[in-house]
């Protein structure tokens, strides 16, 4: 009992993503950080251990809850990185650059533990907390500002349905050079639209197009830029559905497809195409065939899954707000941004 | 509690949903006796929570929850979800309310309307619903209709469904008629009536510019309500549900100053109540397919199979066992060689070594014994034991001696046949059937011969609903104008002369061939005598319904390719219509074979021709023997004279 109130807040969280009162993933990552600032805040903690404690057991009824949902879970996880720095930093006893021969003879003894109580811990934590906020709310627009060094003059981009980030970052590059854009409109749920009508306002050349019109269209197009739900430990993605077979044609043609992705995306999972019920979410088949089809539906068994997995080897760049990025290198990213004993939680 | 309300009270525009609880009919016995509604395990999670969450979900403060059977049962669950922090519960708060001295749907809005609880604009729940539906935008269109429309009292939320469609349940068939502001201006449960044809009033196309008649539909069961509605039902009460109610203010629409609307959910917004077994089988279907996404079965406590199996905890299933399309609860042991097949085991069964289950409800703490086989529509109660190698088909059975217990019923120590009132009645073997076919969605073609038998008659209704319907055959046609004027002549007594006259004319207006002129005829004929009331005069009115119609027989079996015709005509009618008396085909080969239409001759050599494995054929044999006995009764008597 005592357990279950202490997770209100999680709770509420997983409940006002289930109501779809947080959407974007932008909102669904301050949120958790504005969580966890409180907890660290206001929580019954006493030293750096109990408080990882509290915080994975939330990842944890995450996970549980909302198995799909990377975002909160990665922000939390990166929040436990920063709780273990700062313990090392303010115990003194973090060594910079542990060589080789530092690890293999370290005694037992010298493993920090986290368990002592430290006076300045929660300041500095919370000073830390206020900067990864800064960082989260400002990494759309960095990424944005990269987008001259990728989109040049005249050139073709395709994208696939609709992501603020890929929005954001099509327009920012508007500003200095004239470009095309063509969008697939993404059915069953077709937000291409949405965001042809978006880009259309802004002053961009844009043209829609079926899903089956991509390969069609690929031979002519320069990059395809998309957004991702997730970045998987391997470098493949956990996209909307319908990006496979885009990247796959961009392949064929040689084009390359470039990812836009918040650090918050980058998870340290390996799930694949292979386990479609812990990977994928089936949506109503509504959208597919009507309900209203009649005696067909008795028949037959409708899929509508949401995600598409993304092999890595189809995927040229990865760009965050650091940078690109090559998906060969997302296992080092994934070591900056989380602790190697968090990644399984 | 006190607290709570005043607490309520203080707070102004929550949104508020009536969740009924019971259903209060005799649906889901046996199994009911033991297991409220609200409880009753849908892949392996109790129905009320799938109700909860999709309230909440669709943006519902405050929910009333309407009991009065099996009471604590279901408060002790809400108490164990609150206590668990269930999904719902942080947005939602959910009162329960105990009135055991209601008996009707009715009772219990007229109880809350004494309660005086609800504000504002409420959303009004029959039992067992589980739906995806947006409210919060419903509440808001239904706030724009009363704006203009002050009378306006209920937004009923209907969907868009296919005929033929497992989520549509025969009995809940609807048409209705709205205006262009989607006001219902007529509305008629088509279910439980066997009319074959409908009336509009006149005066709703005469006030009305624009017209649609909606035959597309199931009913969601969840309805937008005014605050005047509960005070209707207060004012009004013989409203014992919730179509009483909708008949009522249609009929005294000035009388009661309410109006009804609907709303036609489209997309991917799904609605559904379990009303009977029949709609627990579509529905569980759906939510495994996905149809009511978000909402989905408990991915934690399930355990998902190739065929579409869904097994709860604890439960094994061998090698050797066959399993399709099927969900069995918690702990349930399966023993070697067993067959499930589209089937619903609750948990803690036992079942033993070579048993066969189909389209069956096996309730908790069953036991089932080896060689034993549960079909057709069987449902088991608690506790009940089968023994070995006893045969279950189509009935109820319970662990409990019921009260009107008969010679015959005892199937074993712990299983007792139980008989539902009504199934006595005169019409025993159409209202068995009926019943078997509303207790589950047995098989694709059982139900295209139930199809078959509406098809013909309902044709006309057929041509309102289907929008993709074929262009009409020209012999079908020319059929369903035989049978009407065959029918009108037959209820003002014409003059049999002038029907052939009508029926000569119709041929020629529809180009049809003498052989389907008579086949056609026959078949008319017969088809109205299967309109007659069933009972005990059955075979007396349909003697006299053929000796009226004797002009018109004697003019179309003329010769012996009429004869063959119909005496195909017969074979059609029979084998189309399964719900026919047994005797049936005998009464009406012997009649016209008496009456000299048709010779002996044509009939055994006919006969020769049927496939002798046939049902029919098995009906007609009787008849046949005898024609054979007596030839040669009479042919012995000549020689021995």
């Amino acid at each position: 009992m005592h357990d279950k109130e202490n997770l209100s807040d999680v709770s509420k969280l997983v409940s006002d993503i289930k109501h779809k009162n947080i959407l974007s993933s932008l909102d669904i990552a301050l949120r958790s950080e504005d969580l966890l600032k409180e907890l660290i805040s206001q929580g019954q903690w006493k030293s750096a251990r109990e408080l990882m404690n509290l915080v994975k057991i939330r990842i944890q009824y995450i996970k549980e809850n909302l198995p799909h949902e990377a975002t909160a879970a990665n922000v939390m996880r990166h929040v436990l990185k920063v709780i273990r720095e700062e313990y090392e930093c303010e115990s003194k006893r973090k060594v910079e650059g542990q060589s080789l021969h530092q690890l293999v003879t370290a005694h037992p003894a010298d493993v920090l533990d986290y368990s002592e109580s430290l006076i300045n811990l929660k300041t500095s934590l919370i000073d830390h907390l206020t900067e990864y906020k800064v960082e989260l709310e400002s990494s759309g627009e960095n990424i944005a500002a990269q987008a001259s060094e990728h989109i040049h003059m005249d050139e073709i981009i395709l994208t696939v349905g609709k992501s603020d980030t890929v929005e954001k970052f099509l327009k920012s590059a508007a500003k200095v050079r004239a470009f095309k854009v063509v969008v697939v409109e993404a059915a069953p749920l077709y937000y291409g639209h949405k965001m042809a009508v978006s880009l259309a306002k802004s002053n961009i050349q844009t043209t829609v197009i079926s899903d089956a019109a991509v390969f069609a269209m690929m031979s002519r197009v320069n990059k395809v830029i998309i957004g991702t739900h997730t970045v998987l430990a391997n470098g493949g993605l956990r996209a909307a559905s319908g990006i496979h077979a885009v990247a796959l044609a961009a392949k064929h043609y040689s084009v390359p497809v470039m990812v836009l992705s918040h650090m918050y995306k980058f998870t340290p999972l390996y799930v694949g195409s292979h386990n479609q019920e812990a990977f994928n979410i089936c949506a109503s088949p509504a959208n597919v065939i009507p309900y209203s089809a009649g005696k067909i539906l008795n028949s037959i068994q409708v899929f509508n899954p949401v995600f598409d997995y993304v092999p890595p080897e189809l995927v040229t760049l990865l760009i965050s707000h650091q940078g690109g990025n090559a998906p060969s290198y997302v296992y080092r990213l994934l070591s900056e941004l989380y602790h190697q004993d968090d990644y399984d939680i | 509690m006190s607290s709570q309300t005043k607490d309520i009270t203080r707070k102004e525009n929550v949104v508020q949903a009536i969740i009924v609880a019971d259903t209060f009919g005799d649906e889901f016995v046996p199994i009911s006796d033991t297991i409220p509604h609200a409880l009753l395990p849908v892949l392996n999670k109790p129905l009320i929570d799938y109700t909860l969450e999709f309230l909440s979900l669709g943006g519902i403060e405050e929910t009333f929850l309407f009991c009065s059977n099996h009471v604590n049962l279901i408060k002790e669950h809400i108490n164990k979800s609150i206590k668990n922090v269930e999904g719902w519960t942080l947005t939602m708060k959910v009162n329960i309310i105990i009135s055991e001295s209601c008996h009707s749907f009715g009772d219990c809005l007229r109880d809350l309307d004494a309660k005086g609880l609800l504000r504002g604009d409420f959303v009004l729940l029959e039992p067992g619903i589980i739906s995806n539906v947006q409210l919060l935008s419903l509440l808001k269109k239904h706030g724009e209709t009363t704006k203009f429309d002050k009378y306006a009292s209920m937004t009923m939320i209907l969907q868009e469904a296919g005929i033929g469609h497992i989520g549509r349940c025969p009995e809940e068939e609807i048409i209705i008629a709205t205006n262009e502001q989607n006001r219902i201006l007529f509305h008629k449960k088509m279910g439980k009536t066997k009319e074959r044809k409908l009336e509009f009033p006149l005066d709703i196309f005469l006030e009305n510019s624009e017209i649609s008649l909606l035959h597309n539909l199931k009913d969601t069961h969840i309805a937008i309500c005014s605050p005047s509605v509960l005070p209707l039902f207060s004012d009004n009460f013989d409203f014992q549900t919730k179509d009483d109610f909708i008949k009522g203010l249609l009929m005294n629409e000035e009388i009661l100053e309410g109006t009804l609307y609907c709303h036609v959910l489209k997309g991917s917004q799904y609605g559904g109540a379990i009303t009977n077994w029949r709609m627990y089988q579509a529905l569980s279907y759906e939510l495994q397919n996905k149809w009511i996404h978000p909402l989905s079965s408990p991915r934690k406590r399930n355990r998902l199979m190739k065929n579409s199996v869904i097994i709860g905890e604890n439960t094994k299933i061998p090698e050797s066992a066959h399993i399709e399309r099927s969900v069995l609860g918690e702990n349930v042991t399966v023993g070697q060689n067993t067959r499930v097949e589209h089937s619903f085991i609750f948990s803690d069964c036992k079942i033993a070594d070579d048993v066969i289950i189909s389209h069956s409800i096996i309730g908790p703490h069953c036991v089932l014994n080896e060689k034993s086989r549960i079909t057709a529509g069987s449902i088991l109660g608690q506790d009940t034991v089968i023994e070995k190698n006893l045969f279950v088909e189509n009935t109820l059975v319970q662990s409990t001696k019921p009260d009107d217990f008969e010679e015959g019923d005892k199937l074993g120590a712990k299983s007792y046949r139980l008989r539902i009132s009504g199934e006595e009645d005169d019409d025993l073997i159409v209202s068995s059937l009926s019943c078997k076919m509303s207790k589950m969605h047995i098989q694709e073609d059982n139900c295209e011969s139930e199809d078959e038998i509406e098809g013909f008659s309902d044709s006309e209704e057929e041509e309102l609903s289907y929008t993709h319907s074929p262009p009409p055959d020209d012999t079908k046609l020319f059929f369903t104008e035989v049978i009407d004027s065959l029918t009108r002549g037959f209820e003002d007594n014409l003059l049999c002369d002038n029907l052939i006259l009508e029926i000569n004319s119709s041929r020629y207006a529809y180009n049809v061939t003498v052989k389907e002129v008579n086949f056609n005829v026959i078949k008319a004929i017969l088809t109205m005598s299967l309109r007659q009331p069933t009972g005990v005069q059955y075979f007396s009115h349909l003697s006299r319904l053929l000796s009226y119609f004797a002009p018109v027989l004697r003019n179309y079996i003329r010769n012996e390719n009429a004869m063959v015709d119909s005496l195909q005509a017969i074979e059609d009618v029979a084998t189309s219509n399964e719900d026919l008396k047994d005797k049936w085909v005998m009464f009406v080969l012997q009649y016209l074979y008496d009456k000299d239409y048709i010779t002996e001759e044509v009939i055994l050599s006919w006969f020769k021709t049927l496939e002798s494995k046939s049902n029919f054929h098995s009906q007609v044999k009787p008849f046949t023997d005898w024609l054979e006995a007596a030839e040669e009764a009479s042919s012995s008597e000549e020689e021995s004279d």
